[in-house]
């Protein structure tokens, strides 16, 4: 099992929860975050003030998969997520040692 | 060992008490809840006689000697038990008690235990009970409630007169002044359930214990034996009674049910509760609500009831515990029939309201403006005398103005709108409110039911640029500051959401339609009707836009401008949206919200200050545009083809090209294919130019090369347009003279041609072939009328670095200077190129390659001396000089 950490551009989230759904992922963790890559912060002009803006606004989805389905999750959010321009975010894959489901306490990939 | 067993008389009290329990559980829980109370009550007093009754420990002990009671306390002791309420009980003894207690003990409750249901005993002594109650207030407080059930009866109204000497006469004023302290620290821990999503009924601020605390706090005042005596003893009006009694009977209600639900005391009102309780309480669907929306609806609307008379009960004792509002010196009234008494503002005689029902609204006017709370006999003459406030008031042009400046009165913290929505007085005048009052919203978003809400709105909007401005910028009360108008603003923020009133469709365009004849009926201004249906209409736009749409690209913020058109108007609107997610709750607004909200205005207002984009005369022009190009689609597909081109043509090229060029250029567009670039040469009609149009897929470097390879071949260019489409599709538009032998020119064309193709697939190295050519003009110095310049703006757009270079014109020029352009990763996105004889303004808006503005000082240094580099005899004398001018040069 693996975790997929997506950081992505919110206007992005309901494509690829969409496309995610139709790829048979069964649910997610979205966290609204902030933070900057090589993307930076950049400024803004209002009247002459700068606002500096440090950490840019993205959203983090969080998903466990079977190892079978990496791929093709990590393929389908980079579709969905891809405007071609910086700051289209980044993916992660994390191993998943166990997982467990609070109400019943199966474990493995069953739980996921 | 159960005494059943032994005694074996039939069916044991506890058989008994399971038996009605369920009985009653099953038949009474729809009706009465009241009833229902008192009849759970009754069978447990029956439980315990009972139990008294056959109990073996009982006869044994000495009841001469050593006499015991069972009191009941707490809400058991006022006949108030709930189905799943803890049982509070005592065991009283006279003296000390015996170790036989806990035998009876044992015998009377592990039974009620057995059954689930929770008991808490203390076993004492009168003089313990005393001695602890008058130390610890913690445990003086269930004996308020304190009630005989069974045993020596003297032996509780002994304890009542004890109680009664050794700390209720001493310690009166210090008991109410804990009680209201601990209130408020409960308050502050579980919050104002008349507006929660998940209230606490019985700890939460208008839950049941603020009921409880006014029964207390009379009960120590007055002596008060049970909750009729409120009103008896002249607390609470008779109607407030009624009113507080059905409160609480529907609260109780509900109670019941979500034990009987949870199948535990839990008061706390989850999710995943509230879909069930709805549907047994009987709620049903109606006009498009769900049940469980109306559920909370009236639930908030009874706790809010119960909140308000615990309010007021306190306000009219003056322990309110808050600030007491009394002003410093004695503020007066000049209105005619209001009076100030005690540091409140109140009616002199009711008759005067009578006969000028103005004052109604003069008395909320008065209040916003001497920050002076109403009295409680005011608020009660208000709600009586509602009826008043009929349509022909409601138009009245004096009472629309004292709304109004009770609307604008900046007072964020001394909110008298509140107040006019809790006397009814804010629904009577504007009809449309009474629908959104307690309009609840199920979802775990919206955390306040509309009405309150709103008022939210407004008064977070007032706030900004004071000390209570919670946004956290000072941003808001800066633009605040500098509204013209107001009142626009505030009544958009109070009506944004009236449209919810009403179930179906969609409710900012519904809630536009009644503003607009809300307002016009009262004799508002068109222009100002027109804007708030506006704000109304529009509200959650930035929000939406700046939440769902790529805020980084320009067409985001160009669509945004073109809605609305206004800078002032785009104010109203950022301010409005920014108060209505503060009200709305943490999810709708957070840190993260915010900077994308902010983002997002500071870049629409950019284009609507700065550009010619977002105008009205630019928004009628496209759709005319738009109609036009459209209409010369000849098929669905081609219909189909061109709206998809005019998606993706850049704002500029929508606005600056004719429809006649557009259609042409959308031909050239058609045969680009897989080539590598199409173009069309026209002369023009009136002078010996040719128009160049080259159409190819959009690379860096693209327009320099074209540039280069007509250098290169000779071509002389005059002005140059750059467009990019959106779906990376270039569009160059050259001007240039024609060439300088006519006979041969098609053979000129094909041979640039030739080049040009040669060059983009990199077939050609045209520095090289350039850098030959070029060396001779360069050092032949030209003669200088006026300098050069460079100017570098990041101000003007918020999406691209504009340079503009004014210079003098020479062989090979644009080449040079977008190449420069290129060399230092910039990536020409719009340019205006006009050559008025040898003087060159040329004007570009750049990117670099990832699409980001260039906004560090040594960058733009950077590319200011790369440029600088090209032109040729630009001494350091004049640099420097000019390096100056164009620092301080912002357009």
């Amino acid at each position: 099992m693996k975790k997929i950490e997506a950081i992505i551009k919110p206007f992005k989230l309901d494509d690829v929860k969409e496309t995610l759904n139709e790829a048979g992922v069964q649910g997610m963790t979205i966290s609204e975050v902030k933070g900057y890559g090589r993307q930076k912060g950049h400024k803004e002009i209002y009247r002459g003030a700068e606002y500096v803006v440090d950490f840019i606004p993205k959203i983090k989805i969080e998903v466990i998969v079977v190892d079978e389905m990496v791929e093709p999750v990590i393929e389908k959010i980079r579709d969905a997520a891809n405007t071609g321009k910086l700051g289209d975010g980044k993916i992660f894959v994390l191993p998943v040692e166990q997982v467990i489901r609070v109400r019943t306490g199966e474990t493995g990939p069953d739980a996921i | 060992m159960t005494f059943a067993n032994i005694r074996n008389q039939g069916i044991s009290p506890s058989e008994i008490l399971q038996q009605e329990r369920a009985r009653l559980a099953e038949r009474d829980m729809s009706g009465d809840s009241l009833k229902f109370l008192s009849a759970n009550t009754r069978l447990l007093d029956d439980y315990f006689r009972r139990s008294f009754e056959i109990s073996l420990t009982g006869p044994v002990m000495d009841l001469v000697k050593n006499p015991y009671a069972i009191i009941a306390l707490g809400g058991y002791g006022r006949k108030e038990q709930c189905l799943a309420s803890d049982v509070d009980l005592l065991f009283l003894f006279r003296g000390e008690i015996p170790a036989s207690a806990d035998d009876l003990i044992r015998e009377v409750i592990y039974p009620l235990w057995d059954m689930g249901i929770e008991v808490g005993h203390a076993t004492r002594s009168v003089a313990e009970c005393v001695t602890m109650a008058a130390k610890d207030f913690d445990l003086f407080t269930p004996l308020l409630d304190a009630r005989f059930i069974c045993g020596i009866s003297p032996l509780f109204s002994g304890l009542m007169d004890q109680l009664e000497n050794a700390v209720i006469s001493k310690n009166a004023d210090c008991y109410i002044n804990w009680l209201v302290k601990r209130n408020q620290a409960r308050h502050q821990r579980f919050g104002d359930s008349a507006n929660l999503l998940e209230p606490n009924i019985k700890e939460g601020r208008g839950g049941l214990r603020d009921y409880h605390t006014m029964l207390w706090i009379a009960g120590i005042r007055s002596d008060i034996r049970q909750r009729r005596d409120l009103e008896y003893y002249g607390y609470l009006s008779h109607d407030e009674y009624r009113e507080l009694i059905r409160a609480l009977k529907f609260v109780w209600r509900v109670r019941n049910h979500l034990h009987r639900l949870t199948g535990r005391k839990c008061d706390q009102l989850y999710f995943e509760y509230q879909v069930k309780l709805a549907e047994v309480l009987n709620f049903e669907k109606t006009k498009g609500w769900e049940p469980v929306e109306l559920f909370l609806g009236v639930l908030h609307d009874k706790m809010e009831c119960i909140k308000q008379q615990h309010l007021m009960f306190l306000y009219e004792l003056g322990i309110s515990g808050m600030r007491q509002g009394r002003p410093r010196a004695a503020k007066q009234t000049r209105v005619k029939g209001l009076v100030i008494k005690k540091g409140k503002l109140g009616f002199a005689a009711s008759r005067y309201i009578l006969s000028d029902p103005k004052l109604l609204i003069a008395i909320f006017e008065e209040s916003a403006v001497l920050k002076i709370p109403l009295n409680v006999t005011a608020r009660r003459l208000i709600k009586d005398l509602l009826y008043l406030v009929d349509k022909k008031y409601r138009r009245s042009g004096a009472v629309m103005k004292s709304f109004e400046r009770i609307l604008v009165a900046s007072s964020p913290e001394f909110n008298v709108l509140s107040v006019m929505l809790n006397t009814g007085l804010l629904a009577q005048l504007i009809p449309g409110f009474k629908g959104i009052i307690n309009r609840i919203q199920f979802d775990s978003y919206h955390i306040f039911p509309v009405g309150r809400h709103s008022l939210g709105t407004v008064r977070i909007i007032k706030s900004f640029g004071t000390d209570e401005d919670a946004s956290g910028y000072p941003f808001c009360g800066d633009l605040y500051k500098k509204l013209r108008n107001r009142k626009i603003l505030l009544w958009a923020a109070l009506l944004h959401d009236i449209g919810k009133g009403i179930p179906e469709g969609g409710h900012s365009l519904r809630g536009a339609a009644m503003v607009h004849d809300l307002l016009t009926a009262r004799g508002q201004a068109i222009a100002d009707v027109k804007r708030t249906c506006f704000l109304v209409k529009e509200h959650l736009l930035l929000m939406k836009t700046a939440t769902r749409r790529d805020i980084q690209d320009e067409e985001t913020a160009i669509s945004c401008a073109r809605i609305i058109k206004d800078a002032e108007l785009l104010k109203m609107l950022y301010l409005l949206s920014v108060a209505d997610a503060m009200s709305t709750g943490p999810k709708a607004w957070n840190d993260w919200t915010a900077t994308l909200l902010r983002d997002l205005f500071v870049k629409v207002l950019n284009i609507i200050e700065n550009g010619e984009l977002a105008t009205s005369e630019a928004v009628e022009i496209l759709t005319v545009k738009k109609k036009l190009l459209l209409g010369a689609a000849r098929s669905p597909a081609a219909l189909k083809e061109y709206e998809f081109l005019f998606q993706v043509m850049s704002p500029r090229y929508q606005l600056t090209i004719d429809v006649e060029d557009m259609m042409d250029h959308v031909r050239l567009y058609q045969k680009l294919k897989d080539t590598d670039f199409v173009w069309s040469i026209v002369p023009a009609v009136d002078s010996n130019t040719r128009r160049v149009i080259i159409c190819a897929r959009d690379r860096p470097g693209l327009f320099s090369r074209i540039a280069g390879v007509f250098t290169l071949n000779s071509i002389d260019i005059l002005a140059a347009q750059v467009f990019t489409w959106r779906n990376n599709v270039a569009l160059d538009i050259f001007e240039v003279k024609a060439p300088v032998d006519p006979i041969f020119e098609d053979r000129k064309w094909a041979r640039t041609g030739q080049d040009l193709r040669a060059v983009l697939t990199g077939r050609l190295d045209l520095a090289a072939l350039l850098a030959d050519r070029l060396f001779i003009s360069r050092s032949a110095k030209p003669v200088f009328s006026r300098p050069c310049k460079i100017v570098v703006d990041n101000e003007i757009s918020s999406f691209y670095t504009v340079i503009e270079v004014h210079a003098h014109d020479f062989q090979g020029f644009l080449y040079q200077i977008t190449d420069a352009l290129l060399l230092c990763n910039l990536d020409v996105r719009i340019a205006k190129i006009a050559t008025q004889v040898d003087q060159v303004v040329d004007v570009f808006y750049v990117r670099d390659f990832d699409g980001r503005k260039v906004d560090g000082s040594d960058r733009i240094e950077a590319i200011k001396s790369e440029i600088l580099q090209v032109l040729p005899g630009y001494s350091e004398e004049e640099k420097s000089h000019e390096e100056d001018r164009s620092d301080n040069q912002t357009v």
